[in-house]
């Protein structure tokens, strides 16, 4: 059967990475005449040789016949399925015409982008859209990390994202399924684990995971603030928290205490449906066992509006049990300082500031006015900072509503690259809307997905293995992981780099903002402050492929403080209060709940969860591929044999979920995985072996049985701080369907804001609507601390964050003494000119010259490395008696001869030669024979002054 | 000698069906063969207090076969090594072996022609060891969690026969008599050392 020879001629072996999820694992790929004829995983890459079934079935995803191998161009009607093959560049051509048009008609905001997650370079978009200028690019990052990741970094100045398991004795995996998202992590916990180490599994679910868990919490999907909150304050009231890390690098310890007083397990116990007992022993086990890591669950950032609040107390945790940065506990990596982060390629600054202010996003932390501030407090902490990709976007929903709508102003035109947002977005129905409406669509895609059927232009996406990687989490970390190309892109297929770098050349932007070629160049452009003794990006996958800093833990001691503002682990952030939000964790419940809405309890009596992973899919893919497709055919959801027995549901039954936004089917699996109170949905299911273009209220099946129909996108429903909308906590009914119970026109209608009872578009200015939570107004303290003189270029401003006087041009802190404090660095520099103190020298030095200065900034001259002093009378060192000062020329020298004395070697330089000579009688030193040579005679000297004996050429 | 066998870790598996994939890949399988499927009888137990175990399956390459002796053409036979294999070309589907399998791991794909409906099963990707005797099975070497284990059990110092020596374990169906040689370390819940 297989008979494939690795080891044949002309076979090479490629160390790729495989490119289907976030895990990244390493694949060797055989590659024989341009073609990969097997993959298997890398044993000496972090997988140990670990493939999952859709890393494994990369050939089949690769070869698949159903893959988009040429750009097509619409030539029907949207929808109907009718394409022109056309050339690749032709097709960029005439999308470059229309968004230029469109520019100059509406403005370049009226562009937006929608791109998938870790099957791009996404700085190369963001290269793509400042220069185009527009800043509504954005992605489904408001529900993956990024609330998160800005929370922790107001708290702490970075996210502590980068679990060190191997010393931790305690881990909590808080709505994290690695057993079925990130199958290398799980075989090291599952290691460790059998090792001593102490798992807690926070998961409404009985899943993979928390099958192996040490404590199990089966949470109210919804309900994790709550939880986080009464841990915190178990910690803090049992007296359990690491008060000499408090006490050394923490602010607001009082204000914390008083503020979590409210929230003791006995109030969290009705939210989460644990026993208070559970709530302590959490606590307890997590706070006792130090060092501990939370490792990071998507679950934080997908239960709605109280997504923030539960990611900003879980920081806490970790902060007051002294868990930041020390062996065992979570890392918090900083950006990269060795190579070009994501941030660096990005090309912000070709942004204007007025088209920043057109975002589409009324959630502060996660676009431009959050993210400025982070940012400046992280240049001037860490000397870099967050790429703009990610974790400064467009609120997508928002910018769905804002095509139908027209408000804040019309989108006409979006360019989505590898997502098929009417299944990954929330409200899918709103979103199908908008993409049928939308007056012109470009899709970047491998299928033939709902979204694309409605595109003008598709353009064939290279996937793994025609395309190179670099792994460097969202350009948020400072280690580094790649991969090579293992062949060239298949047909007509480009990766991301190239679709973009055409369309902005085409679009008219400048070469020089393009120069790399292709991947590789720009990758080993990114890898060459490292400085690593190799030729290109092949050569580091070959040699190196994974890069560490040297400096990874406690840098926080290094630094003297945290990255945050004041420079502590701040318990009252202050960059979320100038937000307007409050600084500390303040419960705020899911938009559903039987507490604050019990009449929709009463009709909708089960919670609803999705959004997790599962096996064999990832996202929205891979429901098209059979040989994967057959290990879950159908969409199942749980629900446990008690509430199946009370509803009459049998095992198999095609059900329909109902919320208030609309209704879907799938088919029960019975089985007391799940609470009775609970339902729990796969999400991302479509049915791409139909006939897209048939129905096109429901093409391909993307809504009959995609739980996104299920979700709310309404903005007061969404967190108030980031944005993100909910996937769990949500409340549902679900009813046994009838035989001919079809989907039909009435379940694809929607309305905003959102309740499928009552369809269509009741207002018409969603941004004019209140947010679940008031913003806390805010005014920023005046300065209490002497003011700097006037007059200083670039000029300084206040900043209350700091209590102090800072230079945003440059990043440095107005220092009591007088001085510019280089925060990252803490260097010195001088308040007029920016030049650095040099302490050993007592000298400034402008870094960017090389240039050397006085204390009285007059410049310093060398003659040949040695300083000299023109017109100082008397020598500012010792000089020897027979040597002569020379004011004119400021430097000693031989009575009779102009060299330079040294003071630092006790020689002298010959000026014009720059030859070595003795500070006694001028001989020449000679190098190569360690010698003493008069020049005026041509006798030798031995370094103490004993004639040699001539030799050799001199006698003849 | 070399007497090869599978242990397979009941409290590592996951149920990811990362072995049913590969397996598919490398032996090319049609979409209705499985060789190694990973099965659960379901969650036990009343909800919170669960359990469910994964069952890890293949062909059990038994020391005293059930399949080989019924077969009329000699096509189904057993390596020194122990391992059980068809000779594709011997075969003429009777389906005896199918029958004979206690455990039901042999099959034949009705997505083939009609004449190359010959039966298959796993082989401890006995191709894979014919160039390197050590190379282990793809599911093995696919496996995450290194739930699947397989190594020579007349040797002393593989981890496999350790395992087989120290840890408590079972087979499927053992009263049959046809000692199979895939052994399971049962996950019985609580802390696992």
């Amino acid at each position: 059967m297989a008979e494939i020879d690795i080891h044949a001629d002309g076979v090479e072996m490629v160390k790729s990475l495989c490119y289907f999820c976030h895990a990244n694992c390493g694949v060797l790929a055989y590659v024989k005449d341009g073609d990969v004829i097997k993959i298997e995983g890398d044993p000496d890459y972090s997988n140990q040789g670990g493939l999952c079934c859709r890393g494994t079935s990369a050939l089949l995803h690769v070869n698949h016949p159903a893959r988009i191998n040429h750009a097509l161009k619409r030539v029907g009607e949207k929808g109907e399925g009718k394409w022109e093959k056309i050339p690749y560049d032709q097709a960029i051509q005439e999308v470059a015409e229309k968004l230029n048009k469109i520019k100059e008609e509406s403005g370049a905001e009226a562009v937006a982008s929608a791109g998938g997650t870790t099957r791009t370079d996404d700085w190369a978009r963001r290269r793509f859209l400042n220069q185009f200028g527009t800043p509504n690019g954005f992605h489904n990052a408001l529900l993956c990390w990024i609330p998160t990741f800005m929370a922790e970094t107001c708290v702490a100045g970075w996210s502590p994202f980068e679990t060190d398991l191997g010393a931790a004795r305690c881990l909590i995996l808080w709505g994290m399924n690695p057993g079925a998202s990130t199958l290398p992590g799980m075989h090291g916990y599952t290691d460790l684990q059998m090792g001593g180490l102490k798992i807690i599994v926070v998961d409404p679910r009985y899943s993979e995971t928390a099958q192996h868990a040490d404590l199990w919490l089966p949470l109210r999907p919804g309900s994790d603030a709550a939880l986080a909150l009464a841990m915190l304050h178990t910690i803090l009231y049992e007296g359990m928290a690491n008060y000499d890390f408090i006490d050394k690098w923490c602010s607001g310890y009082e204000e914390l205490l008083e503020h979590v007083a409210e929230y003791t397990p006995e109030w969290a116990a009705p939210i989460t449906w644990l026993e208070p007992d559970q709530i302590r022993t959490a606590a307890r086990m997590y706070a006792m066992n130090t060092p501990g890591c939370i490792q990071w669950g998507c679950t934080w950032d997908q239960i709605g509006r109280a997504s923030t609040t539960g990611s900003h107390a879980i920081a806490l945790l970790r902060a007051v049990t002294g868990n930041l940065e020390i062996p065992g506990g979570d890392g918090m990596p900083g950006p990269a300082m060795n190579y070009l982060t994501d941030e660096e390629m990005e090309a912000n600054e070709a942004l204007p500031e007025e088209q920043k202010a057109k975002q589409i996003s009324r959630f502060k932390l996660t676009s431009w006015p959050g993210y400025t501030l982070i940012s400046e407090t992280a240049k001037r902490q860490w000397g870099k900072t967050l790429p703009t990709e990610w974790f400064c976007e467009a609120h997508g929903p928002s910018v769905f509503k804002s095509i139908l709508t027209g408000d804040p102003y019309q989108v006409r035109a979006l360019l989505v690259n590898a997502t098929n947002p009417i299944n990954s977005y929330g409200d899918s129905k709103m979103t199908l809307a908008a993409i049928k409406a939308v007056e012109f669509l470009v899709v970047v895609e491998y299928w033939m997905t709902p979204t694309a059927l409605f595109a003008d232009y598709i353009f064939p996406a290279a996937g793994a293995l025609e395309r190179p990687i670099i792994v460097t989490h969202y350009g948020a970390t400072d280690s580094l992981m790649g991969g090579r190309r293992a062949i060239q892109p298949k047909f007509d297929r480009h990766d991301d780099y190239q679709f973009w770098k055409k369309l902005g050349l085409a679009c008219g932007q400048d070469p020089k903002m393009w120069p790399w070629e292709d991947l590789e160049e720009a990758y080993s452009d990114i890898i060459k402050p490292l400085g690593l003794p190799i030729e290109g990006y092949n050569d580091f996958v070959d040699m190196v492929r994974m890069y560490y800093p040297p400096l990874h833990q406690k840098k926080f001691e290094a630094h003297g403080g945290f990255w945050t503002p004041s420079g502590k682990v701040e318990f009252n952030s202050t960059i979320l209060r100038e937000l307007g939000y409050p600084g500390m964790p303040t419960y705020i419940g899911t938009i559903e709940n039987p507490i604050d809405t019990p009449e929709l309890a009463e009709e909708y009596p089960f919670v609803l969860s999705t959004g997790g992973s599962f096996m064999p899919y990832h996202h929205s893919e891979w429901h098209n591929i059979p040989k994967v497709r057959y290990l879950l055919p159908e969409p199942y959801f749980s629900i446990n044999p008690e509430a199946a027995e009370k509803m009459g549901i049998e095992h198999g039954d095609w059900c329909w979920i109902e919320t208030r936004r609309g209704r879907i089917k799938m088919r029960a699996d019975v089985e007391p995985v799940i609470d009775p109170r609970v339902i729990f949905a796969p999400r991302g299911w479509w049915f791409p072996e139909r006939d897209g273009s048939a129905d096109l209220d429901n093409p391909f099946g993307c809504l009959e049985s995609n739980v996104n129909v299920l979700t709310s996108v309404d903005e007061e429903h969404c967190d108030p701080m980031g944005g993100s909308w909910a996937n769990r906590g949500l409340l549902c009914k679900v009813y046994r369907c009838g035989e001919l119970d079809e989907y039909r026109h009435e379940d694809t209608l929607f309305s905003i804001p959102g309740s499928a009872s009552e369809p269509g578009i009741h207002d018409m200015h969603p941004s004019q609507r209140p947010l679940a939570r008031e913003e806390i107004p805010f005014t920023a303290p005046e300065a209490n601390v002497a003011a700097p003189p006037e007059g200083v270029e670039p000029p300084l401003e206040w900043d209350w964050k700091i209590g102090a006087y800072w230079q945003p041009a440059t990043g440095y802190v107005y220092d009591e003494s007088g001085w510019l404090v280089n925060s990252a660095t803490r260097a010195y520099h001088d308040l007029w000119t920016g030049w650095r103190y040099d302490s050993a020298q007592n000298l400034l030095v402008d870094d960017a010259t090389g240039d050397v200065y006085t204390m009285e900034r007059e410049p310093v001259k060398f003659i040949h490395g040695i300083r000299i002093y023109p017109g100082v009378e008397t020598a500012p060192y010792e000089v020897p008696d027979h040597l002569r000062w020379n004011v004119e020329a400021g430097y000693a020298m031989l009575p009779d001869r102009q060299f330079v004395y040294d003071p630092n070697s006790g020689w002298m330089i010959d000026p014009d030669t720059g030859n070595y000579h003795d500070a006694y009688y001028g001989y020449l030193y000679d190098a190569s024979t360690q010698t003493l040579l008069d020049e005026n005679t041509g006798n030798r000297y031995s370094m103490s002054y004993e004639p040699l004996v001539q030799s050799g050429t001199s006698e003849e | 000698m070399t007497r090869y066998c599978m242990v397979i870790d009941q409290r590592r598996c996951i149920g990811c069906h990362s072995c049913t994939a590969a397996c598919r890949m490398w032996n090319e399988l049609p979409t209705d063969i499985v060789y190694n499927a990973v099965l659960n009888e379901g969650v036990k137990g009343e909800w919170p207090n669960v359990h469910r175990n994964w069952l890890p399956t293949l062909c059990m390459h038994c020391e005293k076969p059930a399949c080989v002796p019924c077969c009329p053409t000699g096509a189904s036979q057993q390596d020194a090594d122990g391992t059980v294999w068809i000779e594709y070309d011997k075969c003429m589907a009777c389906l005896a072996c199918v029958n004979a399998c206690p455990y039901g791991m042999r099959d034949q794909s009705k997505l083939q022609p009609r004449l190359h409906r010959f039966v298959r099963k796993c082989t401890f990707c006995r191709d894979k060891r014919k160039d390197d005797p050590s190379a282990q099975p793809y599911c093995v070497a696919t496996c995450h969690q290194k739930a699947r284990i397989f190594g020579d059990l007349d040797d002393p110092n593989s981890e496999v026969s350790k395992l087989v020596g120290s840890v408590e374990t079972f087979r499927l169906l053992e009263d049959l008599g046809t000692e199979p040689q895939i052994y399971y370390i049962p996950d019985l819940g609580g802390v696992r050392k």
